[in-house]
């Protein structure tokens, strides 16, 4: 399937008709971040959510790990909400209908796959009935890794997720054209983890290229999108993947 | 379990054996499936577990492909247990359905016939459970490829 | 044969041949819905607003387990199953780890059937929470009002989702299970963490009693609806709350005990009615007898090794024995089982066939039945009461 990203950048009707008045420059950068500022703070998401990962973003939603405390309301009709977070593995039965309510949310809309179901079929994605990623069937965002991913990785996800909607809007948002082979998590800047240890990472890739899982093979999928998952791994657990 | 054994070797003989088990479930012509279940229905058997279906390619060059089906009950008392036997059928054969007797054979063999492909004869509704109406093809047959693609979607 | 009860609706009924004067609507509910119990779809006839016969779909999450499983050894596979229902994932990994162990006639030692006990019970406790709590949601409204026991439940549940954190490094998904035994020894402080969450238990779980006995629109909402008599219910296959709540005293925790169950009392709960409120009243008191269960044995955990089988080296390295076995546990849906067929020869390490037989299958299969006669409202309420998990469904 391939991805139409000829809608991406979206300009506000507004200000192509504020823009003709002279003078009016001076106001509209307030306006500007005035209404960036609430569109990234009041994302309401619409759940399709189908296997475990309903489960944690379910959880990221209640008590411990509240969501409604950056303004996100879970609302289940697709026509009011901007954000599409896609928990859980998608079916070749259920795809035309993830398809069929993509676009029935209204613009400026945004997809986040959360979970290794989502992002690229987890260990399902040679079976006959799964769909290898849902990036297969429409743009996404922000990708959420995990089997399930924390709550609270929901909600650093949906943080990354601002932080895009904001440089989108400033304009400095580059888009790369096609997913790393190196999988480093891009970790957004709100301070939490200042206490990582810098070669972490570097030590989680040497792990995983020790048992020889994941990591740096990548696969060709038709339409270019690259994935790093390879079969079935022979170790079990995939907690983190 | 000894006394529904010398039960059932009473009733059906020449099926099951009494004093040496099949440990798999004793093999049963599929003209007295329908019998056996009412039978241990009526002894206590009252609870469907399930059933499965698998299927058997042909081996060497006069083997027929079959289909094995097997059926699991439960006596839902103090000391549960559960008691099974298969049915051997080819492969364009049929096992009678269980409808009448058991509410829940109904989506078990519905979802045996999807995946495998047997066959349940007088079955009311026998269509596909799990994939889409339009699949092509019982996923859980031996040659059929677990990467099969479905396109536009995979 | 015996004789099909007349009343008993009939799930095949041909909606051509209904009523030639009655307008009847066909109202699609799913795949994608508000109430959270995964993607289903029914397609609802209705005659006014009177369900006239209700047709589920399942399948939506048909992820092709069985036909994974089997080139994969017992290692891989128990990861796999453990998706399936997850909302109690430790049940899963122990019923395939108990079917693998009695099919080889494998001894688990004391140490490990106690630790799954435990972690058995409070995988029900965490189950039946978020149970009541999605519950209460689809019958109060996401801002109605049923968020309430939502977030209380979500809370408890929360820290039971931190003692398996403890024990094992991840909230869902622990893969800690393996045939022998179990993989993760209990670290300091986990016994006195199990004993606080119980001693909060306690205090909580008669708050959400109250909270949900005491309304009224819960009872009304409740009582008398969805009402599965116990030979349907046998006859579906239904098991678990959904049994003893229509009047049949069968646990198979106490009936063909395993773990350490043989050594432990457990007092099964029955409710009479068979309706939704039936359903809810056995899970309550499930709650309270996992809280028994946990704190009896919670102190007397024997020591010894806790698996019997050394690390396995080679994932090659287990061998299924040939022919059919069938063999299930009580998880907190109803009877999980597992029929493996092994390969021709005793050296095959991956099952020929696997077929988990899911509880919420039957639980489903029971909707054409149940749904018959009532409100399109009810529908909400009746399948929140089944608790059926689309990952067991369909597999």
């Amino acid at each position: 399937m391939g991805v139409d990203e000829t809608y991406r950048n979206y300009e506000h009707p507004l200000y192509a008709s504020l823009e003709k008045m002279p003078g009016i420059t001076v106001g509209l950068a307030r306006l500007d971040q005035l209404l960036q500022w609430g569109a990234r703070n009041s994302l309401w998401v619409f759940p399709m959510a189908t296997s475990c990962c309903a489960i944690e973003f379910m959880t990221a939603a209640a008590s411990r790990v509240d969501l409604d405390q950056m303004g996100t309301i879970i609302r289940p009709t697709p026509r009011h909400c901007d954000v599409m977070v896609v928990a859980g593995t998608i079916t070749v039965k259920m795809a035309p209908r993830v398809k069929k309510l993509w676009d029935q949310m209204p613009e400026p809309k945004w997809c986040i796959a959360m979970g290794s179901c989502a992002i690229s079929g987890d260990f399902y994605r040679d079976i006959y009935s799964v769909v290898p990623g849902v990036d297969t069937i429409c743009p996404v965002d922000v990708y959420i890794p995990g089997c399930p991913p924390n709550a609270d990785q929901v909600m650093v996800g949906l943080r990354r997720l601002q932080e895009k909607i904001q440089l989108q809007r400033e304009g400095k948002w580059v888009e790369p054209d096609k997913r790393p082979d190196d999988p480093r998590t891009i970790l957004p800047e709100i301070g939490l983890y200042d206490r990582r240890e810098d070669d972490m990472t570097e030590r989680q890739h040497e792990a995983s290229r020790h048992l020889g899982v994941g990591g740096n093979e990548s696969r060709d999928n038709d339409d270019g999108v690259i994935s790093h998952q390879g079969g079935v791994s022979e170790t079990a657990g995939g907690s983190t993947e | 379990m000894n006394e529904i054994l010398a039960k059932l070797a009473t009733e059906f003989p020449g099926v099951f054996d009494a004093e040496n088990p099949d440990p798999s479930g004793a093999l049963v012509p599929a003209d007295q499936h329908v019998a056996v279940a009412a039978f241990l229905k009526e002894n206590g058997f009252t609870k469907y577990v399930t059933v499965v279906g698998s299927h058997y390619p042909a081996s060497g060059d006069e083997g027929v492909a079959e289909y094995e089906v097997g059926t699991v009950l439960r006596n839902p008392t103090r000391n549960s247990f559960a008691f099974m036997w298969r049915v051997r059928i080819p492969m364009d054969g049929e096992v009678p359905t269980l409808c009448p007797l058991f509410a829940g054979a109904d989506w078990q063999e519905r979802e045996q016939f999807d995946l495998v492909g047997v066959r349940f004869g007088g079955h009311p509704d026998l269509r596909r459970l799990m994939l889409p109406e339009d699949w092509e093809g019982h996923p859980l047959h031996k040659d059929y490829a677990i990467e099969t693609a479905h396109p536009p979607w995979r | 044969m015996e004789v099909r009860v007349p009343t008993r609706p009939n799930p095949h009924l041909d909606i051509d041949a209904y009523d030639a004067d009655a307008d009847l609507m066909a109202l699609n509910m799913g795949p994608q819905h508000p109430s959270t119990h995964g993607v289903m779809r029914i397609k609802l006839f209705l005659d006014g607003e009177v369900i006239v016969k209700a047709v589920p779909y399942p399948g939506y999450l048909h992820r092709g387990v069985e036909k994974l499983c089997e080139k994969l050894t017992f290692v891989q596979i128990i990861p796999i199953v453990d998706k399936h229902d997850y909302v109690a994932p430790m049940t899963n990994e122990q019923a395939i780890a108990v079917a693998f162990e009695r099919t080889l006639g494998i001894e688990v030692p004391r140490r490990a059937r106690y630790l799954r006990t435990i972690l058995a019970e409070l995988t029900r406790i965490g189950s039946h929470l978020l149970w009541l709590g999605t519950f209460t949601l689809d019958i109060g409204g996401t801002i109605g009002g049923g968020a309430s026991v939502m977030m209380y439940t979500f809370r408890e549940r929360e820290k039971i989702l931190d003692c398996f954190e403890n024990l094992t490094g991840s909230r869902f998904h622990y893969n800690t299970h393996t045939v022998g035994g179990n993989r993760h020894e209990i670290p300091d402080g986990w016994v006195d963490q199990v004993k606080a969450i119980t001693a909060l238990m306690k205090i909580r779980v008669p708050e959400y009693e109250e909270l949900c006995t005491g309304n009224e629109i819960f009872n009304l909402r409740t009582q008398g609806v969805g009402v599965v008599d116990a030979d349907l219910a046998l006859e579906l296959g239904l098991c678990g709350p959904n049994l003893r709540g229509s009047g049949v005293d069968h646990d198979l925790r106490r009936d063909q005990p395993f773990h350490a169950y043989d050594e432990i009392e457990v007092n099964v709960a029955v409710a009479q009615g068979g309706d939704c409120h039936a359903r809810y009243q056995v899970r309550i008191a499930e709650l309270y007898e996992s809280i028994r269960i946990i704190e009896s044995i919670i102190d007397k955990i024997p020591d010894g090794p806790l698996s019997s089988q050394r690390p396995v080296k080679s994932h090659l390295g287990v061998k299924i024995k040939t022919g059919c076995h069938y063999h299930s546990i009580e998880t907190p849906r109803g009877e999980l089982g597992t029929y493996i067929i092994g390969g021709g020869d005793n050296k095959s390490a991956s099952p020929y066939r696997l077929k988990i037989r899911p509880p919420s299958l039957h639980s489903m299969s029971a909707l054409p039945y149940l749904l018959v006669g009532h409100t399109v409202s009810d529908v909400v309420a009746i399948l929140g009461s089944l608790d059926p998990i689309m990952g067991e469904v369909d597999r």
